[in-house]
């Protein structure tokens, strides 16, 4: 290699690193901010947080007041509120559609093909584009401001029925056919055979189930308006409005609600994004 | 319970419903195949399916003053477009599209290409730009709220100390809609990145060494290699951006109400403020009707593309 080609490849690779840093300093400092004034007294939150200089990110004094102050308010039966409906969504959710999606892999049915590209019709639909005749539905059946009216809409899922057939028609079909010859019944094949295999698939669709209700906002902000069934998302949204808003209160339950929502990704990010992307695009 | 349904002796008194033998034992009693199908199905329809129904035909019915409703044809159509607010909301809702799909999906891009090879450090950077994204749609709204705030803010004494001065934000009818541009594309690139990036270990290796061989440029590089071989990943996630930001909703809903003076008055927010302030169902309806022929259409292209690609592959 000549010098000359070798200070391209160097310039190239310090231009690159430059250019990364640069876009890391601008997604990053946002959340050290976050995370940092939540920790800090409330009277130094934007005495010091929001003077230009270093203080604005190392506090000078740390306190976990603002987390502390959090218990007697609303924010732990939203955070409940939250877990419960997520929870629910991504068992409840896992379980049917893995049956729909090992159904339309193994099953041989009349108007499989047309059922199918509803299936998929509707996991091309955003959820978020029915909202307003959702609550119209939900409301006739007289299940507004229930947890119902926040779980059920979300259960069914065209994307994870469609990543649980592709798995499943992937598995050779003698595995099912050999348990069938040994009078294994289909319950017994899909629940012992089948989804465990499959786990890679649960993992991605359960977090997805999880995430889609954990980080919704308008669904849950119209469907169960009452502070007893309000979501996190919701609850947080609605501390800015009020007067007097708690600062420190709002940074604290700002950074534990995105905690919540990073601690399932980062355990499983591998799975999610090699199961989700790669069937995004094939 | 569907263990004994399918036991094998009930297999012999099986169903003339079957549409292969019944002595097949790959397939099951229609009793077992609606208990797999159906909770899923079931559920698709009532809550998916039936919605667009209330939608299309609710959007025919008006409603009074006194509340009551009646058949009104194309009536709600008809009075939304004659009235300037949805013009100017389909008219915001636009340009924020036109603005921020391919901006998001250009530096998802940028992102992808940046960390694409191996190197030290790289698994940080990653992680750096896709962690944004893990932050909901409403946090993200609530944290620059604050970080933008035009007292409180730290951007804006940023801002003065470097000379630029105190900027208006979301207060100014001018920046409000490109500061919310600014907001999501700081969240949505990282996720956009994910998929992309798989898409570039997907072109064959062997496309760059020919290249290299015969002395192209990176530049060259790219422009006649990486982005005819990556037309489809960047025409998937371009489609499935615009169907979430059509449905850009939460952080209008948070910081500006639509305002200022209709600068950010998306048709999602629209709707839901015929639907929830006003009580005007009819309308409302009309709007999510609309924006349900939106999505259609951004679907049908979506297919499309999936339908090509598997022609291409055969």
């Amino acid at each position: 290699m000549s010098v000359d080609r070798r200070s391209t490849v160097l310039a190239f690779g310090a231009a690159r690193y430059v250019t990364m840093s640069l876009i890391a300093l601008v997604l990053l400092l946002p959340l050290v901010w976050l995370v940092v004034s939540s920790l800090r007294p409330p009277a130094d939150i934007f005495a010091q947080g929001s003077r230009l200089g270093w203080g604005m990110l190392i506090p000078d004094r740390l306190t976990l007041e603002n987390y502390t102050s959090l218990i007697g308010t609303g924010f732990p039966r939203a955070v409940g509120n939250s877990l419960f409906v997520a929870l629910t969504t991504m068992v409840v959710g896992v379980i049917i559609n893995a049956a729909a999606g090992f159904a339309f892999a193994v099953f041989d049915f009349r108007f499989k093909n047309v059922i199918f590209a509803f299936v998929l019709a509707a996991a091309m639909m955003p959820f978020e584009a029915i909202v307003i005749p959702l609550y119209i539905l939900v409301q006739s059946l007289g299940l507004i401001d229930t947890y119902a009216a926040l779980i059920l809409p979300d259960l069914a899922n065209g994307f994870v029925i469609f990543m649980f057939r592709q798995f499943f028609a992937g598995l050779p079909r003698e595995l099912y056919e050999a348990a069938r010859v040994d009078g294994a019944s289909w319950g017994h094949i899909w629940l012992k055979i089948a989804l465990p295999i499959s786990w890679p698939v649960v993992l991605t669709g359960g977090i997805m189930l999880f995430m889609h209700q954990f980080e919704a906002f308008f669904w849950p902000l119209v469907a169960a308006p009452s502070p007893e069934h309000t979501l996190v998302q919701v609850a947080i949204a609605r501390n800015i409005s009020l007067e007097g808003t708690e600062w420190g209160r709002l940074f604290s339950s700002t950074t534990l609600a995105g905690l919540v929502a990073l601690v399932p990704f980062l355990l499983f990010q591998k799975f999610y994004i090699r199961n989700f992307v790669t069937s995004g695009l094939k | 319970m569907t263990d004994r349904a399918a036991a094998p002796v009930a297999a012999s008194e099986a169903p003339r419903l079957a549409r292969r033998r019944s002595a097949d034992p790959m397939q099951p009693r229609t009793l077992v195949l609606l208990a797999f199908l159906l909770p899923a199905l079931a559920f698709l329809v009532l809550f998916r399916l039936t919605p667009i129904v209330i939608a299309i035909g609710g959007s025919l019915f008006t409603q009074n003053l006194a509340g009551e409703t009646s058949f009104g044809g194309l009536t709600n159509f008809a009075q939304l477009f004659g009235d300037e607010r949805f013009w100017n909301s389909l008219k915001v809702t636009l340009i924020f599209n036109i603005i921020i799909n391919p901006l998001q999906i250009a530096i998802a891009f940028g992102y992808a290409l940046l960390v694409m090879v191996p190197g030290r450090g790289i698994t940080f950077f990653r992680a750096a730009f896709f962690l944004p994204m893990t932050l909901s749609t409403g946090l993200t709204a609530v944290l620059w709220n604050i970080m933008l705030d035009s007292n409180l803010g730290p951007v804006n004494a940023i801002l003065e100390g470097i000379g630029i001065g105190r900027q208006p934000f979301f207060l100014s009818e001018h920046q409000a809609l490109g500061t919310m541009i600014a907001i999501a594309t700081w969240k949505g690139c990282g996720y956009w990145m994910i998929f992309l990036l798989a898409g570039l270990y997907r072109i064959p290796g062997e496309l760059y060494e020919a290249a290299r061989i015969d002395g192209a440029s990176r530049w060259h590089q790219l422009v006649h290699i990486t982005l005819p071989q990556m037309r489809r990943p960047l025409a998937f996630v371009f489609v499935a951006d615009t169907a979430i930001n059509f449905l850009f909703f939460a952080p209008v809903y948070i910081i500006t109400k639509g305002g200022p003076n209709g600068a950010t008055d998306l048709l999602m927010f629209r709707a839901y403020e015929n639907a929830f302030t006003f009580i005007n169902w009819g309308r409302s309806l009309a709007l999510s009707t609309i924006i349900l022929v939106i999505i259609g259409v951004i679907a049908a292209i979506e297919l499309r593309l999936f339908r090509d690609k598997e022609g291409a592959e055969a």
